[in-house]
């Protein structure tokens, strides 16, 4: 569902927090955080689960924090649980819509967390992945339903293909960032985009 | 003031890989003692009672996390006599909570810090609370807790990869599921040790074994979760789980030394196998005409005299790094005259790694 307004995405996520909650939707807004609405972990889970089957995407399975560091390589956007400049540079530019004010002053990586528990973050994560699952056979132009797995299935022709994970589009997304906005400022290596 | 509760300390097992560790108390609470604000009022410091009021978020989560933190102090102050209040439980920049002392306790020893803050652990669920403190530097402790109550389908495919499923493939489908859930548990407590909790992804934290008779899941860490603790390469984590009415419990300690070194608790076995081989080394030119076993008795069969037991003493403690009461041992046997065999040496020094043994749990009156 590629071309879903934010607003759609919203009331069709508040939909299923308020159902693995057991809550009213109503009482869930764009700045709510799911902890504040009593998920635990478990509950997190099903919400990840839910929202990959309904939405027909394939959630990242750690924070884009740690898939950056892991690319730029440690001590670089984080140093001993605060941001750098250049994390909260690299963070602003990942996170359209993060409020600027929030990466102004001490930054603690607790407080990141936090921010990915907001249900208006999940939204957007949500709207950037699904532009990556066609509605429309790229081959027929029929209407693509889901098959086993991560995998999508043409209702017209039977062509399959595999989604793209969150995981990967990350590291993607953190690797192209690397390469253009900091590697050459920084005169750091080339070698870590060459990593896996 | 004081309030009217039990607490129930958690022991663990004798037969866990965790316990008895030396100096470390779990407390869970099932109920509140009194009414959350009146509690509130009692346990929190200042700071912390501010962050309670103005704390966002539906009761059950205000509530379980007052509860957690009750539960904290209670473990902290089994361990270190300070009043609540004035253990305050603080979170790291990374979000692991951290034992810090204010107040009057603190003012008396000169704003010092007491050396003796433990390292602790807190889970809640479905309206109970669990905490674990541990004293020692260095030492890492996680806990995490369940309610088997909470049922997903398909939970295991997100959580779990091929291989670790594989661990799960034989059971029955009640048995699966609690086991799924303790593999889960298992790697919350590990990132919860680690300080990052599972940031680094689930598969990072890779369960390599299951013993279902003891409880212990080992877990091995990957990719992420390695490279936030490289220290704990090639080491085989071990987490203790169990199962209580409808939770699932689980709980690690390990200790770094400053060498590098990554201590878990060693297995009664364990001990005793270091036990025969330091034997060994001890004795290598003694001509016993047969080799030491679990059953030789020091004194008579093995021609110890006193100052060689102390000398096999201080190498069993320095070996462990824990000091433990021979002193006493070794006059017990004295004046019953008794002789000591290899294997009670080997209950002595697992009873000793830790404080008493036990298995269910106490029951104590809080002041």
């Amino acid at each position: 569902m590629p071309n879903m307004t934010e607003s759609e995405v919203f009331d069709k996520f508040a939909q299923i927090v308020a159902k693995s909650l057991r809550i009213d939707a109503s009482q869930i807004a764009p700045d709510t955080h799911l902890t504040d609405l009593g998920a635990e972990s478990l509950d997190l889970i099903e919400i990840t689960m839910e929202t990959e089957t309904q939405f027909h995407i394939f959630l990242p399975d750690k924070s884009i924090l740690e898939t950056a560091v892991e690319v730029f390589g440690p001590g670089i956007l984080e140093k001993d649980g605060y941001l750098t400049e250049e994390g909260k540079r690299f963070l602003l530019r990942r996170l359209p819509g993060a409020d600027a004010q929030a990466f102004v002053g001490e930054v603690a990586v607790k407080d990141l967390q936090s921010y990915f528990l907001k249900v208006s973050t999940w939204v957007r994560m949500i709207q950037e992945l699904a532009q990556f699952t066609p509605a429309e056979c790229q081959s027929c132009g029929g209407p693509m339903v889901a098959s086993m797995g991560f995998r999508m299935k043409c209702g017209q022709c039977g062509q399959e293909i595999t989604l793209r994970s969150g995981e990967e589009l990350n590291r993607e997304w953190v690797r192209e960032y690397y390469d253009r906005e900091y590697r050459s400022q920084a005169g750091a290596p080339v070698s870590a985009t060459a990593v896996q | 003031m004081a309030y009217d509760s039990s607490v129930t300390q958690m022991r663990m097992p004798a037969g866990c890989p965790l316990g008895p560790w030396p100096e470390s108390v779990c407390v869970r609470l099932d109920a509140f003692p009194c009414e959350p604000s009146a509690l509130a009022d009692l346990i929190l410091s200042p700071g912390e009672g501010k962050h309670w009021r103005s704390m966002p978020g539906v009761e059950k989560r205000r509530r379980e996390w007052l509860l957690g933190r009750c539960a904290a102090k209670e473990a902290v102050r089994a361990l270190v006599d300070l009043p609540p209040k004035e253990i305050e439980i603080v979170a790291d920049p990374y979000g692991r909570p951290q034992v810090r002392y204010c107040g009057a306790g603190v003012h008396a020893c000169g704003g010092s810090p007491d050396p003796r803050v433990p390292s602790v652990s807190i889970a809640h669920s479905q309206g109970t609370a669990v905490a674990l403190a541990v004293l020692g530097t260095d030492t890492r402790v996680g806990v995490d807790l369940e309610s088997l109550t909470h049922r997903l389908e398909d939970f295991e495919a997100i959580a779990f990869s091929p291989d670790e499923r594989s661990l799960l493939a034989a059971m029955q489908r009640d048995l699966r599921q609690e086991w799924a859930l303790r593999m889960w548990c298992a790697k919350e407590a590990v990132g919860k040790a680690l300080g990052r909790g599972l940031t680094a992804g689930l598969l990072a934290f890779h369960i390599t074994r299951v013993d279902r008779a003891s409880g212990t899941i080992e877990v091995a860490l990957r990719d992420g979760a390695l490279a936030q603790c490289p220290q704990l390469r090639g080491k085989s984590l071990h987490v203790y789980t169990a199962r209580e009415s409808d939770f699932v419990f689980s709980a690690i300690i390990y200790r770094h030394y400053r060498n590098g070194a990554v201590r878990m608790r060693p297995s009664r076995q364990e001990i005793l196998n270091y036990l025969l081989q330091k034997m060994g080394e001890l004795t290598e030119d003694w001509d016993y005409p047969d080799p030491v076993r679990a059953e030789s008795k020091l004194f008579t069969e093995l021609g110890f005299e006193s100052l060689d037991a102390v000398v096999l003493c201080t190498a069993i403690q320095e070996h462990y790094q824990t000091p433990m009461p021979f002193a006493e041992l070794l006059a017990e046997i004295g004046q019953q005259q008794r002789d000591l065999s290899i294997d009670e040496l080997a209950d002595f020094v697992n009873t000793h790694l830790g404080g008493p043994a036990g298995t269910g749990s106490a029951t104590r009156r809080v002041q």
